[in-house]
């Protein structure tokens, strides 16, 4: 067993005994961006969309600019690289 | 006005489905009986409730690409998507897989290059969501294995489990656009993101990881030994503490617990 | 399954029905919401311990040309199996084509050959689910001009070929006699009544065609006065059965529901106490 090795196991069979990972499970940590309800189950077919008789949907894309919380992002490059 | 010839049931399911995507057939207006209220009035009705219906089933799954751009914006670029991309069956919470690519290539939201980012992240939490509460590893699977034996181990992460790599600040951006969220700024700048998405027993939701963590976690879900996913993790954050980022991994449950006991012969992956 | 009033389970109310259990005599999910494996899926499976469930799908798309899709009727006929539902329905209506899934109920012509179509694949579903089904009459906006034989006679035929049950929806009989200009009574009365097992109640709104009104199907609101009649003359005609309560548009409190469903539940228990009188 290399030194590298002997230092990873001992490093993993330490975590096991640490207080977080030890303690029972439903963790504490704050987490972000929490998913709740299943909004999406008021879009199944079973039901018509009042409001959509008249017009022939949507406007032209290219008239329409963001109009929303992007307004609060500010600062870095208009087009950067893709991470 | 009766059409001579009635279209027989694939022809006309085949013009109506040409007629819901957008275009306009004579044929289909002949075989619809008009009177005050014309055959074309009727059947737009129906094409106006597929687009409408499916772009709120985007707006609910894309809720914070939707929240940043605003309703119209929203709409309009849903529509464009819908026109290329309809679903393929009717579980509506499985549609928009191919969304964020669209809006990465959509020309009017090019002023927004986060926004690709924060659609893979809504999707991932949608994944998550729906995706089944299966057992997770706990530290007590693990105790029973001899300590040497743990870097051999390779383990697997439970269904909805997604790592999501920014080049922007993609918590502070999501968290910025939930309801409620306070006026602050988010600086673009301010750095990449590595975010874990989860199903955990309730709900789903993200966390934020170190470089070293994510490589980790990346190491991990490509199925390697935890002995390659330290190596690797060690080299992508130099401050990479593996007793730590384990523990804490372990505690957030994001390993799938074996389908098989541990220490009899090398750890599976479930699925 | 007794003649009770229940109401569509929502996920806005899964929490608060979770906890207090309210009185409600069935509830009906879609299955199209609970076929992934979300948390909702186990508080419904909890939910059992509590309430008859009636699983109503919207998406098999029975009147399809093409054939069923194998894949969704499979994960169909598994939430049937888990949930052991009273009652399994979707509707008269197509909503695929060419593999593509066009999220609505589509209209079918009422011909020989659609109801040969319609047949099959409800006897497939029936087949692979082992139960009977129920068919709902949809929401009609057109009809199609070389139909040979009206709605009734084609859910009448429907039933006689391929064993299946009725879902009555009398909103829907309410919009469709509205918008195609029929009468709703004589609607009623062209349908096998011995073969209705439930029914619907939902509001509609008013939009305009042409400048001319025409009655959308939304689920919108309080179930209407015209609907509320109709119901009480289906009752009348062919006794109580299990009614629900359907909200899917701007979905109010659970109260409002509940109390719809109170509503519906007197019309149930005036026909039965009619019906003992009689005996």
């Amino acid at each position: 067993m290399t030194k590298t090795r002997i230092a990873i196991a001992s490093a993993l069979a330490a975590a096991l005994v640490l207080p977080v990972a030890a303690q029972a499970q439903g963790n504490t940590e704050k987490c972000y961006g929490i998913s709740k309800a299943g909004k999406n189950d008021c879009q199944t077919a079973t039901s018509s969309c009042a409001g959509t008789s008249k017009k022939d949907a949507q406007g032209d894309a290219w008239l329409s600019v963001p109009k929303g919380a992007c307004e609060k992002i500010v600062g870095g490059k208009l087009t950067a690289a893709k991470g | 006005m009766q059409n001579p010839m009635p279209l027989a049931l694939p022809d006309l399911q085949a013009a109506f489905a040409a007629h819901v995507a957008g275009g306009d057939r004579a044929d289909l207006a002949a075989a619809v009986v008009g009177d005050s209220i014309s055959a074309e009035a009727r059947l737009r009705i129906y094409r106006h409730h597929v687009a409408y219906s499916l772009g709120s089933a985007l707006a609910a799954t894309f809720a914070t690409v939707h929240a940043l751009v605003g309703e119209a914006f929203f709409r309009s670029m849903a529509q464009r998507f819908i026109g290329q991309t309809l679903p393929t069956q009717p579980v509506l919470t499985e549609y928009g897989a191919g969304f964020p690519a669209f809006v990465a290539g959509y020309e009017p939201a090019a002023s927004l290059p986060y926004l690709e980012d924060v659609a893979r992240l809504d999707w991932a939490l949608n994944v998550a969501f729906h995706s089944p509460a299966d057992r997770r590893l706990t530290a007590a699977d693990l105790a029973g294995i001899a300590p040497e034996r743990l870097p051999s181990l390779s383990i697997a992460v439970p269904a909805g489990t997604a790592l999501i790599g920014s080049c922007y600040p993609l918590h502070r951006i999501w968290n910025a656009s939930q309801p409620g969220a306070s006026a602050e700024a988010v600086d673009l700048s301010a750095g990449r993101a590595n975010l874990l998405v989860l199903r955990r027993a309730d709900d789903a939701a993200f966390i934020v990881l170190d470089a070293g963590e994510a490589a980790f976690v990346a190491s991990v879900v490509e199925g390697t030994s935890l002995e390659i996913a330290a190596e690797r993790a060690t080299s992508a954050g130099p401050s990479f503490d593996l007793s730590t980022a384990f523990a804490r991994l372990l505690a957030l449950e994001a390993f799938a617990a074996p389908q098989q006991k541990l220490g009899d012969g090398p750890l599976k992956a479930p699925g | 399954m007794k003649p009770v009033a229940g109401i569509g389970l929502r996920s806005p109310h899964l929490a608060e029905i979770g906890r207090d259990r309210p009185a409600a005599g069935f509830l009906e999910i879609h299955a199209e919401n609970h076929l992934g494996g979300s948390p909702a899926g186990q508080a419904i499976e909890r939910l059992r311990e509590s309430y008859e469930l009636s699983i109503h799908a919207v998406g098999l798309s029975l009147g399809s040309a093409d054939d069923l899709d194998e894949a969704h009727l499979a994960r169909v006929a598994a939430l049937v199996r888990r949930l052991k539902p009273a009652l399994v329905s979707d509707h008269l209506s197509w909503s695929v084509h060419g593999g593509r899934y066009f999220n609505d109920l589509l209209p079918l012509p009422y011909t020989e050959e659609a109801l040969e179509v319609v047949v099959r694949n409800v006897g497939c579903l029936q087949e692979a689910l082992g139960r009977q089904v129920l068919i709902e009459n949809p929401s009609c906006y057109l009809a199609f001009g070389h139909s040979t034989l009206t709605e009734p006679e084609f859910l009448a035929e429907l039933v006689r070929r391929s064993g299946c049950g009725l879902l009555l929806d009398l909103n829907n009989v309410v919009v469709t006699a509205h918008n195609l200009r029929l009468d709703p009574c004589d609607w009623l009365s062209g349908l096998p009544g011995e073969a209705i097992t439930e029914y619907h109640l939902a509001g509609h709104a008013v939009n305009d065609a042409d400048g001319e009104p025409i009655l959308i199907d939304d689920h919108g609101s309080r179930v209407g006065d015209e609907a509320w009649a109709l119901f009480g003359e289906a009752v009348r005609r062919y006794g109580a059965r299990p009614t629900l309560i359907e909200w899917d548009t701007d979905i109010p409190a659970l109260s409002v529901l509940l109390e719809e469903a109170a509503k519906a539940e007197q019309v149930i228990q005036h026909a039965e106490s009619d019906a003992a009188r009689a005996a």
